[in-house]
């Protein structure tokens, strides 16, 4: 294979001719010096109307008679999701967030024919409430450095030339050119990068590994199934720059069976994230084309393909051997790892798996050296991390920074800090396995081993900050109902052991629970942990852990005080008018989905306790604040229906 | 599970419920999960023997038929076939638009994996149809049970038809914290099912999701395959059960 059939004089220039052979240069949308309209076309905007806003930017330009000379390009995600529909109007970089269609004839009247802003339609900081017209000056942006999605949001993410034309695929010239797989293992090596999917393994030891394993054939495996509730970050990358997962890839194969033997490539993706199938399908048939994927890549002799396999709503196939195990064929079990996956992984042979954003940095890390990324981040863990951060905080969305910022720098400099009034409760990190931090540890610096000390863990990125309204048992409860629900059932500990705990919880946060509980879930935890294979079960007790060690207070105020003191454990509450307050306006007695509401219209409103299902639909319509919560003895004696 | 079965049928026979009534079924919801999980085996008793009383109820309810039980010759009068049985079930299964399994059988010769060919077919169907199931068994030479095992194990599969309208609330944690059990809850109380049903009109199914990415929007609601809202309420549930209904009355 690699030990190419052509001659090897001069491998490099027929490699640079068959790169610049690849991209067609009339084909990009142009660089931010020229003057174009970018509509954020990432999941979330999607959701937030950008079809709509598309169609009154094309209708606009084409009524103007622009539309030839003005390019509007749809992009991948540009982070700030919850601003989304996200226009932004070259060459000034004005961005305009959550516009709506009748705005556009403004914007490009002032923005795209003159040179201007449009002052009401501008971002502004949520703090201060200052309009900010340029994107990079957005506090969000500021506190980013942007490694891995550094050009996402800038290029059409299914346009290959857009990426090329940002330096895509030369790291990978540059690596089939020198061709010395050896070299490239020591290079990810000196750069620190470890495996971005939570355990933090070095991504060149495993590589090495790999590459010394004997076996007829090499695989090389993508892990994109994100299955952490509230992370999004790999499905951010595989939409808005699929190239660059897929060039880390190559390069990744290269450098594992480069003259030792074929690799084939296997890309695990949800089947949650329908549109990032669908970029990366495009993007692979794209990368085929140009010869930059199949056979005989960029000229050099090198072979390797990629094909896309769709998990189906397993989070334990994020597991390595589980995840093999689906692409057989198989129910996603896995196995004990006493031998490692880059020995004997799928189909028996040896088998490298890598996380989205590894494979992403890996492009990177060839273009500007090993030393650039090892000088960014923490002694032990180097470079950037891309967070979801989402929950209770002003600003949400992907957030990259490098390895070492502190909490409070990404929740309160970069997130923009608490609703207004909330206070800050906990941080979770890792999804179901991380754990829940208290402010006290704000200013921890993240990296991977400050984060296992605390009891949490860096997982794949999932940043969930919580405030005062949310209970932290209830919080732990959830976590569990998705382990116990999740877990794949092979060992007894993790199946039925997240089972009782699972039980033990639900008394707790109906008021039944017991001191003695308290004890016994933590031994528990230890069994759950002491007793599975797969980190599933080895880490599902960790939100339990954390909770008890951090907020033992909310646990000793459900079992002692039948108090829940975020109003949240339905047992435990009762909702009440405030005679004070209400106005008899029939808002909740119209709403209330089981009639528990009666009243005489302008007099104070009534709740019939029996008949209350405490859904908080009243709270939520009430315009003058007159619905209550109590918790304590007399509410959980209430009754109702819970 | 054959032959220690043999001898135990005979004093199950006619004191089959006193022998029921003396079982523990207390702890029964551990394997009744509604996603197979895990690997069965017979359960053994505190003298290390196995505690199958011979009921013949799994044999006779597997839908893979993957249970023999070894009834001993010198004792015909079983008050049921179990043949007769499976071949009744097997021919009430509904049929199926053979047409719509040629995208199926070609993602099979490309030797796209099992998982690929289960969710193609449950594009074409809408949802898995026993008798496809059967058909990609035997285009791939595994017994059924491999195939039904795996259709199981994923809760992205579907046995069951589904409505028109596919409600999936996300319960991803942004969405948790954000209040989607609530949103959930006037979903099931305005269509008037439990999470993962389908009405009896066929118009919806409403099920959970975790996490379809949409944190930001928290919480958030996917309507089909395509459609995603964000920032939803119970009163928005509802309103938009209703509106639906109305599009489609």
């Amino acid at each position: 294979m690699a030990a190419s059939t052509k001659s090897p004089a001069r491998p490099a220039a027929r490699i640079e001719r068959a790169l610049r052979r690849a991209f067609h240069s009339d084909n990009t949308t142009g660089g931010e010096d020229t003057v174009k309209i970018r509509v954020c076309a990432g999941t979330t905007c999607n959701a937030s109307g950008r079809a709509a806003l598309r169609k009154a930017i094309d209708d606009e330009l084409v009524r103007r008679g622009l539309h030839d000379k003005v390019k509007v390009v749809e992009t991948g995600c540009h982070g700030l999701c919850q601003e989304g529909p996200i226009v932004v109007v070259h060459p000034r970089g004005i961005f305009y967030p959550r516009l709506k269609p009748r705005d556009i004839a403004t914007i490009i009247e002032t923005s795209v024919v003159g040179a201007d802003v449009v002052e009401r339609l501008l971002y502004r900081d949520p703090v201060t409430g200052t309009p900010i017209a340029g994107e990079k000056e957005i506090p969000f942006y500021a506190g980013q450095q942007r490694v891995v999605r550094a050009i996402n949001g800038l290029i059409d993410p299914t346009n290959i030339d857009d990426y090329i034309a940002r330096g895509g695929y030369r790291p990978l010239a540059k690596v089939l050119s020198a061709g010395d797989p050896e070299g490239v293992i020591n290079e990810v090596e000196k750069s620190g990068l470890r495996g971005r999917g939570g355990a933090g393994f070095p991504t060149g030891k495993k590589w090495r590994f790999c590459r010394a394993n004997p076996g007829e054939r090499k695989y090389v495996i993508c892990n994109g199934d994100e299955g952490d509730p509230g992370a999004f970050m790999d499905r951010a990358v595989l939409e808005d720059n699929p190239h660059s997962v897929i060039e880390g890839m190559i390069i990744a194969a290269f450098a594992i069976g480069s003259g030792v033997a074929p690799v084939e490539g296997y890309l695990y993706v949800r089947h949650e994230y329908p549109l990032a199938v669908e970029r990366l399908r495009h993007a692979l048939a794209q990368a085929r084309e140009r010869g930059l994927l199949g056979e005989n890549i960029l000229d050099s002799g090198f072979h390797f393909d990629i094909r896309i396999n769709q998990g189906a709503g397993a989070f334990v196939c994020g597991e390595s051997t589980a995840l093999t195990a689906s692409i057989e064929g198989r129910r996603g079990m896995p196995r004990g790892k006493h031998i490692r996956t880059v020995a004997h992984g799928l189909f028996g042979q040896p088998t490298n798996l890598n996380n989205v954003e590894s494979y992403a940095t890996v492009p990177w890390i060839i273009e500007h050296g090993a030393d650039a990324l090892a000088a960014m981040g923490t002694a032990t863990s180097k470079g950037t991390k891309i967070f979801a951060l989402t929950g209770k905080v002003r600003n949400t969305g992907l957030v990259e920074v490098p390895m070492g910022a502190t909490l409070r720098h990404v929740i309160f400099d970069i997130g923009g800090g608490m609703l207004p009034g909330h206070e800050f409760k906990a941080v979770q990190l890792g999804g179901p396995s991380g754990g829940c931090l208290p402010a006290e540890y704000l200013d921890t610096e993240i990296d991977f081993e400050s984060l296992t000390s605390l009891g949490s863990m860096m997982g794949s990125g999932g940043m969930v900050v919580v405030d005062d309204s949310t209970c932290m048992v209830d919080f732990a409860k959830f976590f569990l109902t998705f382990t116990a629900e999740e877990s794949c059932g092979k060992c007894v500990p993790c199946r039925v052991g997240t089972q009782r705990m699972l039980e033990i919880l639900e008394r707790i946060t109906s008021g039944e629970g017991t001191l003695d509980d308290l004890d016994l879930l933590e031994r528990l935890s230890d069994d759950v942990m002491e007793g599975s294979l797969c980190q599933l079960g080895g880490s599902a007790p960790n939100p339990v852990l954390t909770t008890l060690r951090y907020f033992r207070d909310e646990y000793t105020a459900h079992v002692v005080d039948k108090r829940c003191p975020a109003k949240v454990c339905r047992p435990l509450i009762r909702y009440t008018v405030n005679r004070h307050n209400c106005t008899g306006c029939y808002a909740c007695t119209i709403a209330c989905p089981t009639h528990a509401i009666t009243g005489e219209r302008k007099q104070v409103q009534k709740i019939n306790q029996k008949l209350c299902i405490k859904c908080d639909t009243c709270r939520q319509v009430c315009n003058f604040d007159a619905i209550d919560v109590e918790t304590g003895v007399l509410a959980s004696l209430a009754g109702g229906r819970n | 599970m054959g032959t220690n079965a043999k001898g135990k049928l005979k004093v199950a026979g006619p004191s089959m419920y006193e022998v029921l009534q003396g079982i523990d079924f207390e702890r029964r919801e551990l394997i009744g999960k509604p996603k197979g999980k895990g690997l069965f085996d017979l359960v053994l008793d505190e003298h290390g023997k196995e505690r199958c009383y011979a009921c013949t109820l799994c044999e006779r309810s597997c839908p893979v038929d993957c249970i023999e039980i070894d009834y001993c010759p010198e004792h015909p009068e079983l008050p049921f076939d179990v043949e007769a049985e499976r071949a009744a079930a097997a021919a009430a299964q509904p049929e199926i638009d053979m047409a719509r399994f040629d995208r199926v059988a070609a993602v099979l010769r490309e030797g796209s994996g099992l998982i690929e060919s289960l969710h193609t077919t449950q594009e074409a169907y809408g949802w898995l149809p026993r008798r496809a199931l059967e058909e990609i068994a035997a285009e791939l030479k595994l017994p059924f049970s491999r195939i039904y095992g795996v259709a199981t194990f994923y809760s992205q599969f579907r046995l069951e038809p589904v409505g028109k309208h596919v409600i999936s609330v996300c319960m991803g944690t942004a969405c948790h914290v954000a209040g989607a059990p609530l949103v959930a809850e006037a979903f099931s109380q305005e269509l008037e099912v439990a999470v993962g049903e389908t009405t009896p009109d066929a118009l919806f199914t409403l099920q959970t999701v975790n996490c379809v990415g949409a944190c930001a929007l928290a919480p958030a609601v996917r309507i089909g395959e395509d459609e995603t809202l964000g920032r939803m309420t119970p009163t928005a549930a509802r309103k938009l059960v209703r509106k639906l209904k109305r599009e489609d009355a």
